[in-house]
């Protein structure tokens, strides 16, 4: 059973649907990029996944449960959190606070899961008594990642978690990637960033107005011609 | 006691009741984000109904007025504070669940002008323009208090109903409770995507800080003994605003200091000051003016307030928490099942 299925998918702002039947699982474990160029609805359809927008149509899963028509703000107690793009932590909170309004829809001893995180983000943890806003926009980024961790989900959505980030930070974010898909969680990764996104990730999807255009393994999706892909010159190989 | 005194216990008193309503709109503004413009028809609403419910029945009071049921304080000053709730409970219903900021606060300002308006010319309600007078003074026939001797005894007492009420306060902002209200004030959308119910709990910052409103309004009635349109122009929300902007948003102190600056000592200290020979009043006038130009002075040069909010450290000292090594830690979670399952991996030192 996959973390996170989404079968047929289509949503958008009032009537204008911006994705259309879109179907995507996340495994286990597992790393999977959503790609593509600018407007292609790939933040619209995390939004989507997260509940914060509504699918017209379709079905969305968290393992065995259906969560398409429930309220955003009851999604993450069921193992799904998301950290959005940009200003996506509690500024002018301290660290350990942001962590502990993370830890909300927790069950179980939040302080030893804040710990835990803590050992882990070591930037974090010199920092866990600074207000937030003081952080550079890189631990800014690790910080929403470490906070949506607190409730230890079963998959993680994240939205262009490398947006504006130098090269050095880029790796440490993609690291951590790496390192929760290793203990068992799903994670599904909008990025903008072709080249980290093949590199990093098991599973890639390639949006293209609105729709799935292609998807396949990271491997696969890297011997085609993405260029002609992403400015719709090409109508590659559905996988 | 001398009319030096008379004084000095009158601005004590609005230095205590400013103080309550600067917590109770600083729990909506400085800790939820809510911009409630409405915040003086709270005070308002709590003022009336404390005012009716001490008042006997209308009939032969050469007054109009509903509930007229005589109770005792602190009784009617409880209902003050509970019909404050009532009024939030409506409000949040018809424009916080759906508006956000701008929106949201220009419908406050409506709704403070349609109190007003309803209850300025709807006379059966709470006496119209003339509004309640005659509202009896919390035990002053049981103490055999005179005019002079209540005025301190009644100071005293909201002191101590403002000692309560900020032990109250401190111990909601400290707690989870006040930490996701902070979270929603920066940022609600993301507070919602961590599990938070962002409409539930704005609504509890709507009610909590209208009780105080609706206490600080019913102190006020009592203090004074009469209540009318004229204490509560809309624009009286402004000076609370000022309170909370000059003394510190996010800091029960500050608000003791801006309650201090403004409401004590540049509303109401002017108006006992002598006049200015050939200007009559000229001093009260300038007060509003005073108070304006030091809220955009603190705004552009000291937009954090006179005594800015606090980083609120954990109870447990960073010190303490670093000096262990992490192998002393537990790497292990406990989850719901009884079993344990590893976070992450220890971070390596070139990670």
């Amino acid at each position: 059973m996959p973390a996170l299925l989404a079968e047929n998918v289509t949503a958008g702002y009032g009537r204008t649907p911006i994705i259309n039947d879109i179907s995507l699982t996340v495994e286990k474990g597992t790393v999977t990029t959503i790609i593509g160029p600018n407007g292609a609805g790939k933040s619209t359809f995390a939004k989507t996944v997260v509940g914060i927008l509504r699918p017209t149509t379709g079905r969305i899963m968290v393992g065995d449960l259906d969560i398409t028509r429930m309220p955003g703000h009851q999604i993450p107690r069921h193992g799904l959190v998301y950290v959005p793009q940009n200003d996506n932590v509690f500024k002018n909170l301290t660290v350990r606070e942001n962590l502990e309004v993370g830890g909300f829809a927790a069950q179980g001893n939040t302080d030893a899961r804040m710990e835990e995180i803590l050992s882990v983000f070591t930037d974090l943890n010199k920092a866990r008594e600074k207000r937030a806003g003081y952080l550079s926009g890189g631990q800014q980024n690790l910080l929403a990642i470490a906070r949506a961790l607190m409730v230890d989900p079963s998959v993680i959505v994240l939205d262009e978690p490398t947006a504006g980030l130098s090269p050095a930070y880029t790796d440490v974010v993609w690291n951590q990637v790496e390192r929760i898909a290793a203990t068992g969680t799903g994670v599904l990764v909008v990025e903008q960033n072709v080249e980290r996104a093949l590199k990093h990730a098991h599973f890639v999807h390639i949006f293209v107005a609105g729709s799935n255009h292609v998807h396949g393994l990271a491997s696969e999706i890297a011997s085609l011609d993405l260029a002609a892909i992403f400015l719709g010159r090409a109508e590659a190989n559905r996988s | 006691m001398s009319a030096m005194w008379y004084y000095v216990f009158t601005l004590v008193f609005f230095l205590f009741d400013y103080f309550i309503l600067a917590m109770g709109l600083n729990i909506q503004y400085g800790e939820t984000g809510i911009l409630n413009f409405a915040y003086i028809g709270f005070v308002a609403v709590g003022a009336y109904v404390t005012g009716a419910t001490s008042l006997p029945n209308a009939a032969g009071t050469g007054q109009q007025y509903i509930l007229g049921w005589g109770l005792p304080f602190p009784l009617n000053l409880l209902l003050g504070g509970l019909a404050a709730c009532l009024l939030a409970v409506f409000v949040a219903l018809i424009a916080l669940r759906r508006l956000r900021t701008d929106y949201l606060a220009v419908v406050l300002i409506s709704v403070s002008l349609v109190l007003y308006d309803v209850i300025n010319n709807y006379v059966p309600l709470f006496n119209g323009a003339d509004g309640l007078y005659n509202v009896p003074e919390p035990f002053a026939s049981v103490l055999k208090l005179t005019t002079n001797s209540f005025v301190p005894f009644f100071a005293a007492l909201t002191g101590v109903v403002a000692l309560l009420m900020w032990w109250v306060m401190s111990r909601i902002t400290k707690s989870p409770l006040g930490r996701t209200l902070r979270a929603i004030r920066d940022d609600d959308g993301v507070a919602a995507t961590l599990g938070k119910g962002v409409f539930r709990y704005q609504l509890t910052s709507m009610l909590i800080g209208s009780f105080y409103a609706g206490v600080g309004g019913g102190l006020i009635i009592q203090f004074g003994g009469s209540f009318n349109p004229t204490a509560w122009l809309p624009a009286e929300t402004f000076v609370v605003f000022a309170v909370i902007l000059v003394g510190g948003v996010g800091n029960n102190v500050g608000l003791l200091v801006g309650a201090l600056l403004v409401e004590t000592l540049l509303i109401h200290l002017p108006a006992f000051l002598p006049d200015i020979p050939g200007h009559p009043g000229l001093i009260e006038y300038i007060d509003t003016i005073v108070v304006g130009v030091l809220l955009m002075v603190m705004l552009w040069f000291r937009p954090q307030g006179v005594v800015p909010e606090r980083v609120r450290r954990s109870p447990f000292s960073l010190a303490t928490r670093s000096s262990k090594t992490l192998d002393d830690r537990a790497i292990i979670v406990p989850t719901n099942d009884g079993e344990s399952t590893p976070v992450i991996q220890q971070e390596t030192a070139n990670g």
